[in-house]
């Protein structure tokens, strides 16, 4: 395999001629063909770097956007061999097959399902355990483990599986228009969020119950009432698919409903299973990757319990696994008082060891007011039961758990639910945001605005004060504000993606508000009680949830001590489907063109296929001139003040129209070509320092002297220097350049459309030892990092791209290029000098300011 | 930028093809709507769009059928798919029957109006 310097050595060897006009015109067809390639291979890059982040930085996707990309990716690609054959006249068919290979294997990953279930529609309580977590859903089948597995009191009941939910669905044919009212759903669009998920759950519960399933519910309901009350009440459960499991918590996300009697059953169940489809549960299955047709709806049916007292224990405090007591929160009457936030509550902190001492004793303000003057208050014994009861849960499923427990009118315990205690990052230890020591000892912080309240998700947030009220604020919820509430209500949980952090006048940690703020990673401040009054829509505040503090303004310091947000996506479904499909597509093993290896049979991924074409289209419009006998003045050498060692070939329009063709010599003022021009001005805007003052003697620094250089002849060829070259036309331009040890090669389009627009630049070698190479290019990462650039890095071979941007943006980030090409040769010598280090990139820094400064495009 | 290209629509979803071509002509395009195939067939045959964005869907004839008439009878019209049903077998497809692009639904206006200019500058270019 020829590479491309060793193309551009035989341009000069003697073939048969062509007219300079046929050979303009032949010309300008390849690289109209070339060009489309370009457009084509910026596309496919910029759909793989998209994929690349969404799995990096935890931005919400579905399978759509999977499914999509994929598609439009391969298409790309496809387009990319097409004009790569047409320009080297269907040399390289050989890449149908492995693209072939790669996309079959791509249409399996994403065609991939999880497997389905099977059995009875309804099963009885007695009958569940945890091992049945895909017929019954996750929260009945941990329900019917603490009954039948650990042996403790839940109330009686039947589960309708998701069996009965497909039969239901199928029934009445609903998937097929759910999906159609999904697609293409935004979910940044609120109101169009809200009215989609209220028409689904409407077609849901309109739809009828098929008869065999509605009698075989009515059958199961009568067997629960065979006691013979007056009037059995039953309390409808939802259990989905994958809600509740220890990676992700559907805590609250759905329905339940309470104090149902028969002829409301089948109602009750078709809205719960129309829960699946509210708001926040669309929003929470897209951010975490689970597709809706893949969650099943799975509903229990429990008998009422009548509760005198009820709330919620967590065998850990929910913010230390390690602490040695367990929590009780309590409030009289049904446990859902406790957990929408809304019921004056009592919380304890119980000793997990015999004989469960009570170690402390405080009450809430709910919304409804009352606080301390709660006269139910749990007894000793009642405290100790539960504790009991916590640390034996914990026990038996092996994790810190979160129980909703009530104890009835004759004092018995039941558990309604227990799931593992809220983890914030799935694949994270369990432990939240620690609080660093260091924030205490930060000493220049401003006073709080106030302070008080309880930390109910740890950390920090800035943003601008928004409050919510109504839905109609929900709608209008700008992104990155502070919401701030009077009472933590399970609907405001689909902003907690947009807030940077939560205030709530009243609420307690076991809230479900609360439980969704801890897994976000929003910071969040429950109980504050002025927050309304005190604060004002629009002002910038910091919120420090950790040490239950409110500042004005952005308050530095602390944000700085704030963690990243979880990626919320990792460990679901969709992303595993994601990752596995980037193994086909992102991967690059064709690294070097010089290599054996660097053939068509060795493409093993997407990105291999388009870094092949492109180097290959490259080198068959320098091969092009070889087959039809590229006239020696096809390149010419570039005069700026006298001949200088760089030489410019044109593909189209890249020199004015009265540039004589039969001249040796080109100057720069004929040159019209936009980013060739950009790439000079860095190249020339400040004399090279010269090497950096280490001995470089036999390092061949001879040709490294200055860019305008004029004492080297261009007639002779030492095997040392490679010419080297601008390929270009008006809006195009490709230069490789190859200065002693390093390679380095830029190319650019800038044209009218931002579709075509890029910058990419490749980078790899140098004398030095590994080490310092690698140093050396870290610091250009760093340096082009800090311009917008992508930067990926492989051994001591860079690549930096960016696309999509405007002309004069473009411009700014070629001349940065062309400073960094001319000055930073050599300094891998002296990278094992850090102070030198830093110096260079103090001075390449200000350079690179004023260069951009001087420029007639400002900054962004 | 080129803004006296004539553009057919071909696509059974109405808001969003209605939508779509009063964007185009607000920023000077020529705009058409055809909502079935046939429909689109009897407007290229009488020689009016320089492009046609097809969708995949139409309730007279599978989409990819439409685009082989097209490009069997017109082959150096140039013809954009738009789709919201996202298939690599039919992204190929597609672009084997001689489409010049395949694009998702969906899609905002600036991508979709410079893949039109691009297709359409694209397809003279071959001619040429």
């Amino acid at each position: 395999m020829t590479s491309l310097f060793d193309r551009i050595a035989s341009l000069f060897s003697s073939k048969p001629k062509l007219k300079p006009a046929e050979l303009q015109a032949a010309f300008r067809s390849h690289y109209k063909e070339f060009r489309s390639l370009l457009t084509a291979n910026n596309n496919a890059l910029e759909l793989m770097a998209e994929m690349e982040q969404a799995l990096s930085v935890g931005k919400s996707f579905g399978m759509a956007f999977i499914r999509g990309n994929c598609t439009a990716l391969s298409v790309n690609i496809y387009k990319m061999i097409q004009h790569l054959n047409r320009l080297a006249d269907g040399r390289y068919a050989g890449l149908d097959q492995p693209f072939r290979a790669i996309t079959r294997q791509l249409e399996q990953i994403i065609a991939s399902r999880p497997a389905t279930t099977e059995g009875a529609a309804i099963l009885s309580m007695a009958e569940v355990d945890a091992g049945m977590v895909d017929q019954v859903g996750e929260k009945m089948a941990n329900l019917g483990e603490v009954r039948n597995r650990v042996g403790l009191r839940t109330p009686d009941g039947f589960v309708m599986t998701a069996v009965a939910v497909r039969h239901f669905t199928q029934v009445n044919d609903l998937q097929v228009e759910i999906n159609r009212r999904l697609k293409g759903l935004d979910l940044d669009n609120l109101e169009e969020l809200y009215t989609v998920s209220a028409g689904i759950q409407g077609l849901i519960s309109n739809a009828p119950l098929p008869e065999d399933l509605e009698e075989a519910i009515l059958a199961h309901y009568q067997q629960l009432a065979t006691d013979a009350e007056s009037e059995l009440l039953v309390a409808l459960r939802s259990s989905a698919i994958g809600e509740d499991s220890s990676n992700v918590s559907f805590a609250g996300q759905y329905r339940t409903q309470l104090n149902v009697s028969r002829e409301f059953v089948g109602q009750a169940y078709k809205e719960i299973v129309a829960g699946k489809y509210k708001s926040q549960a669309i929003v929470y299955r897209q951010q975490r990757g689970f597709r809706h047709q893949d969650v099943h709806m799975c509903v229990g049916c429990l008998r009422m319990v009548d509760a005198a007292i009820s709330g919620v224990l967590y065998s850990r405090a929910p913010d230390d696994p390690r602490s040695s007591f367990v929590m009780i929160q309590a409030a009289p009457g049904l446990a859902g008082n406790v957990v929408d936030g809304s019921a004056a509550t009592e919380q304890l902190r119980v000793s997990r060891t015999v004989p469960y001492d009570i170690l402390d004793r405080q009450f809430g303000a709910g919304r409804e007011g009352g606080g301390g003057a709660s006269l139910l208050r749990l007894s000793a014994a009642q405290a100790a039961e539960l504790a009991e009861v916590g640390v034996r849960l914990e026990e038996h499923f092996g994790a810190p758990q979160d129980i909703e427990w009530s104890i009835d009118q004759a004092g018995l315990l039941y558990i309604l639910q227990s799931r593992p205690l809220g983890r914030p990052v799935p694949g994270e230890p369990p432990v939240l945001i620690a609080h660093s020591p260091a924030a205490d000892e930060l000493s220049d912080l401003p006073a709080p605005l106030f302070a008080g309240g309880v930390c109910v998700s740890r950390g920090v947030g800035c943003g601008p004060v928004f409050m919510v009220r109504s839905s109609l604020d929900l709608l209008r919820f700008p992104k990155g504000a502070v919401l701030v509430v009077e009472t933590p209500y399970p609907d405001w949980a689909s902003l907690l993606d947009r807030a940077a952090a939560v205030i709530s006048e009243t609420g307690q940690v076991a809230a479900h508000l609360a439980t969704v703020a801890r897994e976000f990673g929003v910071p969040a401040i429950f109980g504050m009680k002025q927050a309304l009054t005190a604060l004002e829509n629009h002002h910038l505040v910091t919120v420090d949830a950790t040490a239950g503090k409110v500042y004005g303004g952005r308050v530095e310091p602390l944000l700085a001590l704030a963690p990243p947000k979880p990626n919320l996506m990792a460990g679901s479904p969709v992303y595993k489907i994601l990752r596995e499909a980037m193994e086909y597509i992102t991967p690059l093993n064709l690294t070097d063109p010089t290599s054996p290896f660097f053939r068509s049979d060795s493409c093993q991924t997407l990105h291999d296929l388009t870094r092949f074409c492109h180097e290959k289209a490259v080198v068959e419009m320098f091969n092009f001139g070889e087959r039809y006998g590229f006239d020696d003045k096809a390149a010419k050498q570039l005069v700026v003040d006298a001949p200088s060692q760089w030489w410019v070939i044109d593909l189209d329009d890249g020199f004015r129209q009265d540039f004589d063709p039969e001249s040796r010599y080109v100057d720069l003022g004929h040159i019209v070509s936009v980013p060739m021009l950009a790439i000079w001005q860095g190249m020339t805007a400040f004399p090279w320092a010269g090497p950096p003052p280490v001995s470089l003697r036999g390092f061949g620094s001879i040709i490294f002297q200055s860019t305008r250089n004029t004492n080297l002849d261009p007639a002779v060829r030492s095997s040392l220097v490679a010419k080297n070259y601008f390929l270009i036309s008006k809006n195009f331009c490709n230069l490789s350049v190859r200065l002693g040890y390093h390679f380095a090669l830029v190319e650019a389009n800038l044209g009218e459309f931002l579709t075509e627009n890029y910058v990419s630049f490749q980078f790899k070698g140098g004398a030095a030892d590994e080490n310092r190479r690698l140093l050396r290019i870290r610091l250009i990462s760093d340096i082009l990092n800090e311009f917008g650039f992508r930067v990926e890095q492989k051994a001591d071979a860079m690549t930096a791209r960016i696309e999509k941007n405007t002309s004069l943006f473009l411009q700014e980030r070629l001349k940065i290029l062309g400073y960094l090409i001319i000055h930073t040769r050599q300094i891998d010598m002296v990278m094992g000098d850090e102070g030198m280090v830093a110096q260079y990139q103090q001075k390449i820094m200000a350079d690179l300011h004023t260069l951009l400064q001087t420029g007639e495009g400002g900054m962004t | 930028m080129t803004t006296d290209l004539k553009i057919l629509l071909i696509d059974d979803e109405f808001d969003f093809v209605e939508t779509t071509c009063k964007r185009l002509m607000r920023r000077g395009y020529s705009a058409r709507i055809a909502l079935t195939c046939a429909e689109g067939l009897t407007i290229i045959e009488s020689a009016w769009p320089d492009i046609v964005v097809l969708d995949v869907m139409l309730p007279d004839r599978d989409g990819m059928d439409c685009l082989k008439e097209i490009k069997g009878k017109w082959p150096t019209l140039p013809v954009i798919l738009l789709t919201g049903h996202a298939s690599m077998q039919t992204g190929l497809y597609g672009i084997d029957c001689g489409a010049s692009d395949y694009c998702l639904k969906p899609i905002d206006l600036e991508t979709l109006v410079e893949k039109i200019v691009i297709a359409h500058r694209e397809s003279r270019q071959q001619g040429a």
